[in-house]
């Protein structure tokens, strides 16, 4: 039987636990690795927005650092042209942009092209918005936007400064607990079963009335609003915005978490933004060799752990549980994906 | 303007995977709440031209009305959502939601206003209640089967295809499966075009008998016309 309330309780609980490991991260490290630690959460939650497409639509996408860029860049245009603005207008228009990006770019991507070649279409329109950026003075060139103050929240009665790097750092944290748990819960609603059941089985699910391709643009707009949102709370906390975040090697950073994590989880792209940004920390005096590293633990984990690092720690799990006895006899790769 | 008489009518269909030509000038019709067997041997065309139907793999050429509409064109989930409905061979139950989930999946292709309700599928068939939270995963053949029947009947489909519904299923589960189709009959209104080779199923479940025989219609008539010629059996169905 399927428990769902037992389940949502087990992944609100995840998103709890990592909020207070992060939220108590700045009490026994320095402001480096908590700065460090502020790009890791965004990065989890930009991972799970590349995985919702991956995992949950059946789409692979080499293009979200366009996604990302986008609101980050919007955000800084925001901060700097539109001081007045609400913060969480910038915040909106960031992730609006991201879902504008992706609705145009999907809608003809979509309608052109699958598999391998949706993937090249997304990393062609990828390096175009990387080409415009490095080309419009209005967005600061190569130079990119310099300069971006962190928000003073007002909210009427009360006013909440963000403006010192901890506690924006604070600020991050949270939104991002509340939207991957968010995004939990869509992938768990009848909406997010539908594209579930189009990554499955894309011809039984157009046999079954739905409109395949809508739905797969309605997830890629869903992902690339996300990701965008993440580039735009990212931009305050780094006070720039630069071309390099629009650049391909940022796109394969969400696909290097999921891998390195597992796929076939929620939770895997979290596991493994952390994983490298533990590698990205330790080899960080050694130009290159944190490339090299990730490059020869990726080449690792797909050599022997297929399911990532979260699918080999489970299937430990579960053949430990079934040696003592205790375990349900469920086929593993059905029970993998069932969490 | 809905034809009273004849739900669906083909002709001169052809259906085509790259070069093969696989369904060559198909022409029969399925009347409103009429049951019709699709009867023929493995790789006679049956799924094929089931799947032309739906416009879902084979490249297809000819005529299809369907509710007095030309359906050429019409995209895959349209004709779902027109009432056109089919459960095909190997179920495709998703194995990681649940069963109650897997059948509400059929609400997308539902007409406005017609589709059953979760009870009305339980009445239909009650050995699925039990069964609601249960993963996909976790079902023998036989409840899959009735599963995706189910999913199928959700949206109230006008014209509910089946193919090979009893395929690899136990002779009791047949016998089961036959009692299902019995009582959907009787209590919607529907018509059913049922590909199969199980000639005892597809006797108990329908009143009329289209034959396949690579890509050719070769025979159309009632079971009294079929058995009266017992050629047909020997040189279309015997293996």
């Amino acid at each position: 039987m399927i428990d769902y309330r037992r389940r949502m309780r087990a992944n609100l609980a995840i998103a709890v636990i990592g909020l207070v490991l992060f939220a108590v991260f700045p009490l026994v490290a320095n402001s480096g690795l908590v700065f460090l630690a502020g790009l890791v959460a965004v990065n989890i939650v930009f991972g799970l927005s590349w995985n919702l497409l991956f995992s949950g639509v059946g789409l692979l996408s080499f293009g979200h650092a366009m996604f990302f860029a986008g609101g980050a860049y919007a955000m800084a245009v925001v901060s700097l042209r539109l001081p007045d603005l609400p913060f969480a207008g910038g915040l909106l228009l960031g992730a609006m942009t991201g879902g504008i990006i992706a609705l145009v770019f999907g809608y003809i991507a979509l309608r052109r092209a699958s598999g391998v070649y949706f993937a090249v279409l997304t990393l062609a329109f990828s390096e175009l918005v990387h080409i415009v950026i490095t080309k419009t003075t209005f967005l600061g060139r190569n130079d990119g936007l310099v300069g971006i103050p962190r928000p003073v929240i007002n909210l009427g009665v009360a006013s909440i400064d963000l403006t010192s790097a901890l506690a924006y750092y604070y600020f991050i944290i949270v939104a991002m607990a509340v939207v991957a748990f968010a995004l939990w819960s869509f992938q768990n609603s009848p909406a997010g079963r539908l594209i579930q059941a189009i990554r499955q089985d894309p011809v039984r699910t157009a046999f079954l009335g739905t409109d395949v391709r809508s739905w797969q643009l309605t997830a890629f707009v869903l992902s690339g609003t996300i990701a965008a949102f993440c580039g735009a709370v990212m931009v305050p906390f780094a006070q720039i915005a630069s071309p390099e975040i629009a650049y391909w090697t940022v796109s394969t950073e969400p696909i290097l978490f999921t891998l390195l994590g597992g796929a076939g989880h929620f939770w895997g792209p979290a596991v493994g933004a952390i994983l490298f940004g533990a590698i990205d920390y330790a080899t960080r005096a050694l130009y290159g060799l944190s490339e090299i590293t990730v490059g020869m633990l990726l080449l690792g984990v797909v050599l022997l752990m297929p399911g990532g690092l979260l699918g080999f720690l489970l299937s430990r799990r579960t053949a430990a549980r079934r040696l003592t006895g205790s375990g349900k006899r469920v086929p593993m790769a059905n029970a993998e994906k069932a969490t | 303007m809905a034809s009273t008489e004849t739900l669906l009518a083909v002709r001169d269909l052809n259906a085509f995977y790259g070069g093969s030509h696989i369904i060559r000038n198909a022409a029969f019709s399925v009347g409103p709440g009429e049951s019709v067997a699709l009867l023929g041997r493995n790789g006679a065309g049956k799924t094929t031209l089931m799947k032309s139907l739906l416009d879902a793999g084979p490249r297809v050429e000819g005529e299809i009305m369907f509710d007095g509409a030309d359906i050429a064109g019409v995209p895959t989930d349209e004709r779902s959502r027109r009432g056109l409905m089919l459960v095909p061979e190997d179920r495709r139950i998703y194995p990681n939601i649940s069963v109650g989930e897997n059948i509400e999946l059929g609400r997308h292709a539902a007409r406005a206003g017609k589709a059953l309700s979760l009870k009305d599928i339980f009445t239909l068939f009650p050995l699925i209640e039990p069964l609601r939270d249960r993963a996909g995963y976790q079902l023998s053949g036989g409840q899959q089967q009735l599963v995706a029947v189910a999913r199928g009947l959700l949206g109230a489909p006008r014209l509910l295809l089946l193919d090979e519904p009893v395929e690899g299923l136990a002779p009791v589960v047949v016998q089961d499966m036959a009692r299902h189709i019995e009582r959907i009959r009787q209590t919607q209104d529907l018509a059913l075009l049922i590909a199969e080779q199980n000639l005892s199923f597809a006797r108990a479940c329908t009143d009329r008998v289209v034959l396949i025989d690579t890509g050719r219609i070769v025979f159309d008539g009632t079971w009294e016309d079929f058995d009266a010629d017992p050629g047909l059996k020997e040189r279309y169905l015997a293996v």
